[in-house]
């Protein structure tokens, strides 16, 4: 009984790092390879592992096959993250596929530090001024308009700085610069009229 | 077939491919990171390996080099993982 149980963790585990070994090879980009790899591997191993557990049965033997399995799951998370971080800062592409990457713009590239962005310095000198950051969501009815059109200016006192958009910037874009969904506006102006124009931009 | 012959002749030629496939990436690269995480899944997979043969060889002994390994490859990672940052960063 113990054997067959034990041989059927083994070839569950085979089975995983199988499927880790296609993973690598198949998947489009180093994040989800790395995706592929840490988390199936890892439960190979540890059916692996576990496989020992019930085969050996003794106490000593016991024990160090579930603190290696204990090992293997603290470590792979922290081996993966600190690859996946390194890797995004020195710029590892994305696949094409990728829908949104949620931490552009979010990892300050001189620090290597993870905060949203802000303008510490220019918060020095105006302190009646905040500069914020707006996403124009789907469906919004400010996209497809233009910025002469929605006067931010003029309604608010609301100055757009910037437009992200995708991978490139417009900086100090014209009144003609027409917006689109996903785009991302750098505002200043006072606090709570920067809330308003939050406001405004999310209705529909 | 008892559980020695399962072990040696279907689990451990399934790792292996499994190890196969992992040098394929390795040797493909094509960033330097790609690379990193094959070689971190070889270790794994080489621990694995490890693993199964202490159970057909009835050595319990070798789980300790399972370990060992396990560790080494932690450290290589996490090495890698800063020389990869350092190399751009501050």
């Amino acid at each position: 009984m113990r054997e067959v149980i034990s041989g059927v963790l083994v070839l569950i585990g085979a089975a995983f790092m199988l499927l880790a070994g296609v993973g690598i090879l198949r998947m489009p980009d180093l994040y989800t390879r790395m995706s592929a790899t840490t988390k199936v591997a890892t439960l190979g191993v540890g059916s692996t592992l576990l496989a020992v557990v019930v085969y050996f049965g003794e106490l000593g033997i016991v024990t160090r096959a579930l603190a290696a399995v204990a090992f293997v799951l603290l470590t792979a998370p922290v081996a993966a993250h600190m690859i996946g971080r390194a890797s995004y800062f020195i710029g590892v592409p994305l696949c094409r596929e990728t829908a949104i990457d949620e931490l552009r713009g979010q990892y300050d590239l001189r620090t290597h530090e993870l905060e949203s962005v802000c303008f510490p310095e220019l918060e020095l000198q105006l302190p009646d001024l905040q500069v914020g950051r707006l996403r124009i969501p789907d469906g919004a009815a400010a996209a497809g308009r233009t910025l002469a059109e929605i006067e931010l200016r003029r309604r608010y006192d609301v100055s757009v700085l910037a437009v992200c958009r995708g991978s490139h910037t417009i900086p100090n874009p014209d009144g003609d610069v027409r917006l689109l969904p996903g785009d991302e506006l750098i505002l200043i102006g006072p606090p709570e009229r920067l809330d308003d124009v939050a406001e405004a931009l999310k209705g529909g | 077939m008892n559980l020695t012959d399962l072990i040696l002749w279907v689990a451990m030629p399934v790792m292996s491919l499994a190890l196969v496939l992992a040098f394929v990436r390795l040797a493909r690269g094509p960033t330097l990171s790609d690379r990193v995480i094959a070689l971190d899944l070889t270790g794994t997979v080489g621990m694995g390996m490890i693993a199964a043969y202490a159970i057909a060889r009835d050595l319990p002994v070798l789980l300790d080099v399972a370990i060992v390994l396990a560790l080494l490859s932690f450290l290589g990672t996490v090495a890698f993982a800063r020389y990869l940052e350092r190399r751009v960063g501050p």
